[in-house]
């Protein structure tokens, strides 16, 4: 390095070292669940405050935990009529329905070649625990489709073990494309209304071009429709996060 | 409306109703109503006293109480009378009683008498010319008029209906709401009356309610929710049959 004036180079200091603070950064990435925003209505709001109320004390006694639509769970309920008076089931969360304390979500699996689904609600007494074998997000919100899809992508083993992951590491998003049954499905999926980005069409191109037919353009513009729930989310969070912590 | 679990797992649906600022307004005496019973007039929620003209706003001043949107009678015994005045709380009512509910149906304007009396109407196709959703014929030849109240079209609903022997599941005393089983008539946030339920069956049903009302300033003190016996409080784990 060539030196101003023959004297040694001026004291660089080190540049500082940059702590990235794992805490402050879990805290940005918070999940509140689907059942607590409020749906859009002219419902008293003071309503949906005394069912939170119910839905908090619950979870305190159970843990319900965090999950999406597309993770595998398992649910052991209350049976009077089983064995053991309780039962096990696996399945995928293809749906999560309802608002307040009647939410639910549906688990679907293939057993012996039966495809099964059942539908539970979070917050009923009968449940006894819900594991988390998988937690993962898919590109839709809802996998109804699954049932017209190949067998094979809904089937998973009853006695899977609970996939290890990290508690700062994002929640994967698993971009498979689902194969279909050849038609006719319940639902025509290829239609821009159910805006599925899961399914790997292999339909003719005119049929696609024709079901594009069904799109509504205008209603992404349609004012009417938006419902912003951020500052509603930001004060149930903040609502939730004080009660759970007493 | 809302779900309820009772201890053995079973979900039940529920209507919650707020008691919002009841007051007794008037004593009305047997002889002075001409009725069976003494009458209480008892006023609902607080309203803005500006919209209506002063005479209509004795009954509230003699009792001391601001306007009330909605003033109903009920029919009470001799010894069940209250002072005008008096505050009425939702800790009126127990868990496991049976009440019964009124209130104005959702209005649905000029309906049809499909819609209205749940005609059948007419097939859509085989020759039909323009008649598919009409009355068809009214009376017979032998009658030769049309007798009174025959099911016609018009103005269907906005008219008192109530709901018998629904159950009472659970009282919260600090907001005073009543959960009470089931639907009940009206639209949400519409007003509703509530009584003791006048069925047989539940004739000896009431387990000792506060007689003649539940007074706030009293000496009793009633813990924030009052559950029925047989719900499933989230407080507890959950249900395992044995």
């Amino acid at each position: 390095r060539v030196s101003s004036d023959g004297k040694p180079p001026k004291f660089q200091p080190p540049p500082k070292p940059v702590i990235v603070d794992r805490k402050t950064q879990k805290e940005e990435r918070r999940f509140l669940s689907p059942e607590f925003i409020p749906p859009r209505g002219r419902t008293d709001p003071f309503k949906y405050y005394i069912e939170r109320k119910d839905m908090i004390q619950r979870r305190k006694v159970f843990n319900i935990p965090e999950f999406y639509v597309g993770s595998v769970l398992a649910v052991t309920t209350a049976d009077p009529y089983a064995s053991n008076k309780s039962k096990r089931f696996v399945g995928i969360c293809i749906q999560r329905g309802g608002k307040g304390l009647g939410a639910t979500f549906v688990l679907r699996n293939v057993i012996e070649d039966q495809g099964v689904e059942i539908c539970y609600e979070l917050y009923s007494p009968r449940i006894q625990a819900i594991e988390v074998l998988k937690l993962e997000k898919r590109l839709d919100e809802n996998l109804m489709y699954l049932r017209d899809a190949l067998p094979e992508y809904s089937t998973f083993d009853v006695n899977m073990k609970p996939v290890l992951r990290m508690d700062h590491e994002e929640i994967p998003v698993n971009k498979l494309q689902v194969r279909m049954k050849p038609k006719p499905w319940s639902k025509r999926w290829e239609r821009p209304k159910y805006n599925i980005k899961g399914i790997k069409f292999e339909l003719p191109e005119h049929k696609m071009k024709a079901a594009q037919k069904w799109s509504q353009p205008w209603l992404e513009f349609d004012m009417l429709r938006e419902y912003d729930t951020s500052k509603i989310e930001e004060k149930i969070r903040k609502e939730l996060s004080e009660e759970l912590e007493k | 409306m809302m779900p309820i679990w009772t201890k053995s797992g079973e979900k039940h649906a529920v209507t919650l109703l707020k008691v919002q600022d009841c007051h007794v307004l008037r004593y009305v005496s047997k002889e002075e109503s001409g009725g069976k019973t003494a009458k209480l007039l008892v006023g609902g929620k607080n309203v803005s006293p500006f919209s209506k003209p002063e005479s209509a706003h004795e009954i509230f001043k003699e009792a001391g109480v601001p306007r009330k949107q909605k003033v109903t009678t009920f029919n009470v015994t001799d010894d069940a009378i209250i002072k005008p005045g008096t505050p009425l709380y939702a800790a009126h009512f127990r868990p496991g009683q049976f009440v019964d509910v009124t209130a104005k149906t959702i209005g649905k304007g000029f309906q049809g008498v499909l819609k209205r009396w749940g005609f059948k109407g007419q097939p859509a196709s085989h020759g039909q010319t323009k008649t598919h959703r009409r009355p068809g014929a009214l009376s017979t030849n032998q009658a030769a008029k049309v007798y009174r109240g025959k099911k016609m079209p018009g103005k269907m609903g906005n008219i008192y209906r109530t709901s018998f022997g629904l159950k009472v599941w659970r009282i919260n005393t600090k907001h005073d709401i009543i959960y009470v089983n089931g639907s009940v008539p009206g639209h949400t946030n519409c007003l509703v009356k509530v009584r003791d339920s006048k069925l047989p069956t539940y004739k000896d049903c009431n387990k000792n309610p506060p007689f003649p009302t539940f007074f706030a300033d009293g000496d009793e003190e009633l813990p924030e929710d009052l559950f029925d016996e047989e719900i499933f409080q989230f407080t507890d784990p959950s249900v395992t049959f044995a």
